[in-house]
């Protein structure tokens, strides 16, 4: 299995995009996201979806990172999601208490629904 | 807007994001609110004691760390040091200075004002991270549990230790922010360690050194961790290892103790795993081999005589007790041409093997008595057939008489069996072996000896188990003991000679396990 993350960009219509990751979001893993993130951010994105199903590790850094893209995203009025969580992450999510400040999808037809991102 | 008013909005914007990396900008707002034009900004780290510079002015010189009085530490020297301070702790400290002219009251009092405000919304922002750190530590520790509480659950509910081995690697990662993580487990047949599942590349050299003790190991300043995992009887089988643990500063650090206890927990639950693991699989096998040892019993059962048969003027009894579900004992019976030939064999070893030779012989026995050849014939060739097809340290010992009513007489062949006792006028006679067990070499020749066997007379066939059947203190029953009891019983029929043998045997090796077969067999002229 990979140890780099590498992260992948979907942009949907001027305000959403799908990113997705791969490998293990850690520290490093975890800026990568985070930078690709607040690029987004900064061009108007506010519906941003992670979607993790190639991601079967994350540690509490990772996890750290992943809330101040939340912080950063409510502040500005936009949404986060997340789907395709295996059940360890989306139990650690719901533990470290991700899943209060962004959805949690299923799958991706889902998040891409309700989260009204364009196709 | 009244200038303080202004500066107290500016401080509110900047208030949003953490006021210590925001330095610049706000001595920038007190020099801009203000008619102070320079000075140096210190802040105190929320961890350390120090006062480190946050900010300076370009046209001042201030050193990185404040130690003692700013007013000496500060080039051009400030007009007013005003220390940030919280109900707390000291947070801080402001210096202003201003060239050429001198400032007045109202700035001063500005200047405190503002310094008081900026304390306390520094140390609000402190509390509250200090806050959010606690929170999220509560919600680690509670992560650190649940994972270990669904570790277990797991082991409970698979048995699959590839996907354990994947699971327990996972959580052990995530928890200890390790970057690479590795499952070695130890090779039972060269005994040294195998990768068995990894994150990321960790050398396997180091796992011999000193792990046999079963102390967890650090190398390399502490950024590598190995952890030995404990069988059932405390022997090493197995290692976990984790390397380069990540720190919130973004940099590797060196394990700490609690994530050392973490990873012997993980340990822990690894060696519960593997171990369900085998037991599971030693369960299966034993399953697997009684299913077999069940078939070969019930191969052998209709092998052997399932009736006694009846030939006029001949009684006939047999006794057979196999030691384990499959034994190497073997008994038959044929009549042909008014001759009753009966015969007693005990094959090398047990269980399957045993039973594969048992078959084996009764297959190739019951073709040579319907060729109708006499005793020695059919030993000699039984000899020749056992030798070619069995393997080299299987071999059969075999009593075989043939009693003719009609000319009186008992025809015998043994071949390395115990002796069979003969009885005839109340005199005891032994049938010895007078040849080599069946097998051991291909050219053996085995000739019948005759003997009469007037009306009365009794033939008692017996295996091993009978005369070394043994007691609780170890002692055997022997042949001794057998001779006395066939002295008490000469007049005696087949049935009653058999069950007072049986009963003997019995009551002599009391609560001791049967470790051998027992076959016996009696054959007596009305």
């Amino acid at each position: 299995m990979t140890e780099e993350l590498k992260v992948a960009v979907d942009r949907r219509g001027t305000s959403g995009a799908i990113l997705y990751t791969k490998g293990y979001i850690n520290n490093v893993g975890g800026e990568e996201i985070a930078s690709r993130a607040y690029e987004l951010m900064e061009g108007d994105v506010r519906s941003l979806l992670l979607n993790l199903r190639e991601t079967k590790i994350v540690n509490s850094i990772g996890i750290s990172i992943l809330i101040e893209i939340i912080e950063k995203m409510i502040d500005k009025g936009g949404r986060i999601g997340f789907c395709c969580l295996t059940p360890v992450i989306h139990k650690t999510f719901q533990i470290m208490g991700l899943a209060n400040y962004a959805s949690i999808f299923t799958d991706e037809d889902q998040a891409v629904k309700e989260m009204g991102l364009a196709s | 807007m009244h200038p303080f008013a202004d500066f107290i909005h500016e401080m509110q914007q900047l208030e949003r994001s953490p006021l210590a990396s925001q330095g610049s900008l706000i001595l920038d707002a007190f020099t801009r609110h203000t008619r102070f034009d320079n000075g140096a900004l210190y802040l105190r780290d929320a961890r350390g004691s120090e006062l480190r510079l946050a900010a300076k002015s370009q046209q001042c010189v201030a050193p990185e760390i404040l130690h003692g009085d700013a007013q000496s530490a500060l080039q051009p020297s400030p007009k007013v040091v005003v220390p940030l301070q919280s109900n707390r702790e000291a947070v801080g400290v402001l210096a202003l200075a201003r060239e050429g002219e001198d400032v007045d009251d109202d700035d001063v009092a500005f200047v405190r004002a503002g310094a008081a405000f900026l304390s306390t919304l520094i140390t609000n922002q402190r509390l509250l991270q200090e806050t959010r750190e606690g929170d999220f530590q509560l919600k680690y520790r509670l992560w650190e549990l649940e994972s270990l509480y669904d570790i277990g659950l797991s082991i409970a509910s698979t048995l699959n230790v590839d996907e354990l081995a994947d699971e327990i690697l996972f959580r052990m990662i995530s928890l200890t922010n390790a970057r690479r993580a590795a499952l070695f487990l130890r090779d039972a047949s060269t005994g040294g360690f195998t990768l068995y599942r990894s994150f990321g590349d960790i050398p396997a050299d180091f796992l011999e050194q000193e792990l046999s003790e079963g102390k967890p190991l650090t190398f390399e300043n502490g950024t590598v961790v190995a952890v030995p995992i404990k069988g059932s009887n405390d022997a090493v089988i197995g290692v976990l290892a984790a390397a380069e643990r990540e720190t919130r500063e973004g940099g590797i650090g060196a394990f700490e103790e609690n994530e050392l206890r973490l990873l012997a927990l993980f340990a822990n639950q690894v060696a519960i795993a593997l171990e369900n693991a085998r037991l599971h699989r030693q369960a299966l096998e034993k399953q697997a081999m009684e299913r077999e040892l069940e078939l070969a019993a019930t191969i052998q059962r209709d092998i052997l005589p399932k009736a006694i048969p009846q030939m006029e003027g001949i009684e006939i009894a047999a006794l057979s007790r196999p030691a384990r579900q499959v034994g190497g004992d073997y008994h038959a019976f044929f009549i042909r041409d008014g001759v009753l030939t009966a015969l007693v064999a005990d094959v090398a070893g047990k269980s399957m093997p045993a039973a594969l030779l048992v078959s084996a012989l009764h297959a190739v026995i019951q073709l040579l008595f319907a060729e109708g050849r006499e005793i020695g014939e059919i030993a000699t060739e039984l000899n020749r057939h056992i030798h070619r097809w069995s393997a080299e340290n299987k071999f059969i010992t075999m009593i075989m008489v043939s009693i003719d009513p009609e000319a009186e007489t008992i025809q015998f062949v043994n071949a390395g069996h115990n002796p069979a006792y003969m009885i005839t006028n109340g005199r005891i006679d032994t049938m010895k072996s007078h040849g080599l067990p069946i097998g051991i070499l291909p050219q053996t020749r085995y000739l019948a000896q005759t003997r009469p066997f007037p009306a009365g007379s009794c033939a008692v066939l017996y295996s091993d188990g009978i005369t070394e059947a043994e007691d609780v203190a170890g002692e055997e029953f022997e042949n001794a003991r057998l001779e006395a009891l066939l002295q008490e019983h000469v007049d005696c029929n087949a049935s009653l000679v058999r069950d007072q043998i049986a009963d003997a045997v019995d009551a002599f090796v009391g609560e001791a396990p049967q470790k051998d077969d027992q076959t016996l067999v009696v054959v007596r002229r009305a």
